[in-house]
């Protein structure tokens, strides 16, 4: 038997990086540096943007400057001529989100627990679900006449098959030895939903909330421009017919910001809710 | 990194506020160019007096302008040239004297190669104002309004119709107990329309309903689409609504429906709009496209054209429109010119509801009449 001692000059040293020596400090510049790219893209963008609209390389009357929506958007607001379009815009997505997300979790729950109601139910909702939400609008007007009924049950409509996909297969999903256990320990039906069944699906349910929330903003918008007489959604068709473009790029600005808000609480709430679940990095986070 | 991506900053908003003080070659390109006002207008064969018609004759019973049929005659450009003009609709009444022209080939005798292409007006504009598109087949809407107020230089040429007599196309409304066509309140009501805010027909809607104690920012709006109008004002969806022709037919003379008014006749509210190129660019294509329309128009639109029933099955075909819908209302009146004051009757509708802001736009940036004028050789 012989011994090999390697060479001194062959070892791979490896010295202490800055995430070593100073984790703390590393980490917060990285922090540092992903804030200031998320916020210097867009901004970068916006000043191209405003650039190339005073410089006439792009037509400023079918594309204003961003100053000009800006301003154009301040005027509004103060004016208050903007805030009843985000309101009622507003009340649409939450009442139509509520529904959507109960009705889908109460669905998906029973699905998911009982196999003969998902045998009954699911490939009636699998062929609804790839029907457009749009192509439903006619029909909810037939039903709900033209008030916010419509709107309201787009949204609803929409929201519901995402919750319920999502639920549906989170309740699948949870490990038979956590059932096992509940049963082994007695627990009652309220009982293995509370303390099994809730807390294993929950954070895949928020998941899907969380698309909800931005399609619902999508469809939302989409079908106001068809039937509604305010919102935001009508507010951008309505200035894009009387070509009143800033105020288009206003509407649009808006439901953006609106989208983004409403996601991102979708997405704090989840945290909130969900305490034990993966931490949700989100964009770009370290 | 953080210096340098500072300084980068810095310097780039600097090169933004320093360019921020030069404007946009776009900004304002209405009234660049010399337009028509230089042009030799000499007498045409078969255009007599009858060919042109005071602006400011409104009266409902004026005869509109014609020449004899076939006049004026066809002076074909020494080039060809290719014209897009948009339109929203192939399907219409209103567009069968343009659909006709160039199915009849006298656009070809002209010089002129015309396409049509159906765009809605928002979406024309930008190409008008930009050249890419020649002429517009639409109204002075408030979108085209507020164009020219941003700067386009667009203009309405020629107008298109106005309603024949015996036409209810219009405001028809649900009466309560007690009212009458005389006497209906219009105020807080809702209204059913295909048709959306800022279009042509807010200016006789507001004559309607000032007539019947309303106003356009009195009553409430629904949009909808054209097969549900009608059937929301008839389950009591909507009080009232601007019935199209021919859906007016379904309520005409049955009682609860009272018709309170339609398009002023004698006064054309649509028609013809031209962008820089007609307009300045190639003055002679824009008005050898005029001669071709007016020729059309007083060769085979002439006065009750529905009389005819084989050009009823020509136009039926023509415009892919049953022949019973076209039998069941009146001829249009055909008419080319465009009558004093419209446009700026038009805006203070817009303006009342809300469709445009500000001061109105100026006549002279709205209308030229210049070139129908030449096309039937009238000196101004």
């Amino acid at each position: 038997m012989t011994t090999i001692t390697p060479r001194r000059d062959a070892v791979l040293v490896r010295r202490p990086g800055p995430e070593e020596l100073d984790p703390v400090r590393t980490h917060r510049r990285r922090r540092a540096l992903e804030l200031s790219l998320a916020a210097a893209v867009p901004l970068a963008l916006l000043l191209l943007w405003q650039l190339a609209a005073t410089q006439g390389w792009i037509d400023d009357r079918v594309y204003p400057a961003p100053s000009t929506i800006l301003a154009d958007g301040w005027d509004r607001a103060a004016a208050g001529d903007l805030w009843p379009d985000v309101w009622a815009t507003l009340k649409r997505v939450l009442a139509g989100y509520a529904l959507g997300t109960a009705a889908g979790y109460a669905l998906g729950l029973l699905m998911g627990s009982l196999p003969l109601v998902r045998a009954a139910f699911e490939p009636l909702l699998d062929a609804l679900y790839v029907v457009p939400k749009l192509a439903l609008l006619p029909v909810f007007l037939n039903m709900f006449g033209l008030g916010e009924g419509p709107q309201v049950a787009l949204v609803a409509a929409t929201v519901f098959f995402f919750v319920w996909i999502s639920t549906m297969s989170a309740v699948i999903a949870v490990p038979s030895g956590h059932r096992d256990a509940g049963r082994v320990f007695g627990a009652s039906p309220w009982q293995m939903f509370r303390h099994v069944l809730l807390p294993a699906s929950l954070p895949s349910v928020l998941v899907g909330a969380r698309i909800a929330a931005g399609v619902a903003v999508l469809v939302i918008v989409a079908s106001e421009q068809i039937a509604a007489t305010n919102g935001l959604g009508h507010l951008i068709f309505d200035s894009r017919a009387l070509f009143q473009n800033d105020v288009m790029f206003v509407g649009i600005v808006c439901v953006a910001v609106l989208g983004v808000l409403f996601s991102e609480l979708v997405r704090l709430a989840g945290r909130l809710l969900t305490p034990w679940a993966p931490k949700d990095r989100g964009r770009g986070q370290s | 990194m953080t210096r340098r991506t500072c300084g980068v900053a810095v310097v780039a908003v600097a090169a933004l506020l320093a360019s921020a003080a030069c404007s946009s070659p776009y900004s304002d390109t209405s009234g660049a160019k010399a337009g028509t006002g230089t042009r030799t207008i000499g007498p045409v064969e078969g255009c007599g007096k009858s060919s042109w018609t005071d602006p400011a004759d409104l009266a409902p019973d004026r005869a509109p302008a014609r020449c004899e049929p076939l006049a004026p005659s066809a002076q074909p450009l020494a080039r060809k040239r290719k014209i897009t003009i948009a339109t929203g609709t192939l399907s219409a009444e209103y567009v069968a004297p343009l659909e006709a022209a160039v199915d009849k080939g006298e656009f070809k005798a002209e010089g002129l190669d015309v396409t049509l292409k159906v765009l809605p007006t928002p979406d024309a504009l930008p190409l008008l104002a930009k050249g890419d598109i020649d002429a517009l087949w639409a109204a002075p809407e408030a979108a085209v309004m507020n164009g020219i107020k941003g700067g386009f230089d667009i203009k309405w040429v020629a107008g298109n119709f106005s309603p024949g007599p015996g036409s209810k196309s219009g405001l028809w409304v649900r009466t309560k107990e007690g009212e009458t066509a005389a006497r209906v309140e219009m105020a807080g009501r809702t209204l059913g329309t295909m048709i959306g805010k800022g279009s042509v027909i807010a200016y006789p809607m507001q004559k309607a309903l000032a007539r019947h104690h309303g106003g356009l920012d009195e009553i409430q709006y629904r949009q909808l689409g054209s097969a549900d109008v009608l059937t929301a004002l008839q389950n009591g969806g909507v009080d009232s609504a601007w019935l199209l022709d021919p859906v007016w037919r379904k309520v005409d003379g049955k009682p609860g429906y009272a018709f309170l008014g339609g398009q002023p006749a004698g006064e054309p509210l649509g028609g013809l709009l031209y962008g820089p190129t007609l307009l300045h660019d190639d003055v002679d294509a824009g008005v050898a496209l005029l001669r071709a329309y007016i020729r059309t128009v007083n060769t085979f639109f002439v006065s009750d054209y529905k009389k005819d029933a084989a050009f009823v099955a020509y136009l039926s075909k023509l415009l892919k429109i049953d022949k019973a819908v076209l039998e069941a209302t009146p001829s249009l009146r055909m008419d080319w010119e465009i009558r004093k004051g419209t446009t700026t009757r038009l805006q203070a509708a817009y303006r009342a509801q809300g469709a445009t802001q500000g001061s109105a736009v100026p006549v002279s940036r709205t209308v030229d009449r210049t070139l129908y004028e030449e096309a039937v050789g009238h000196v101004p």
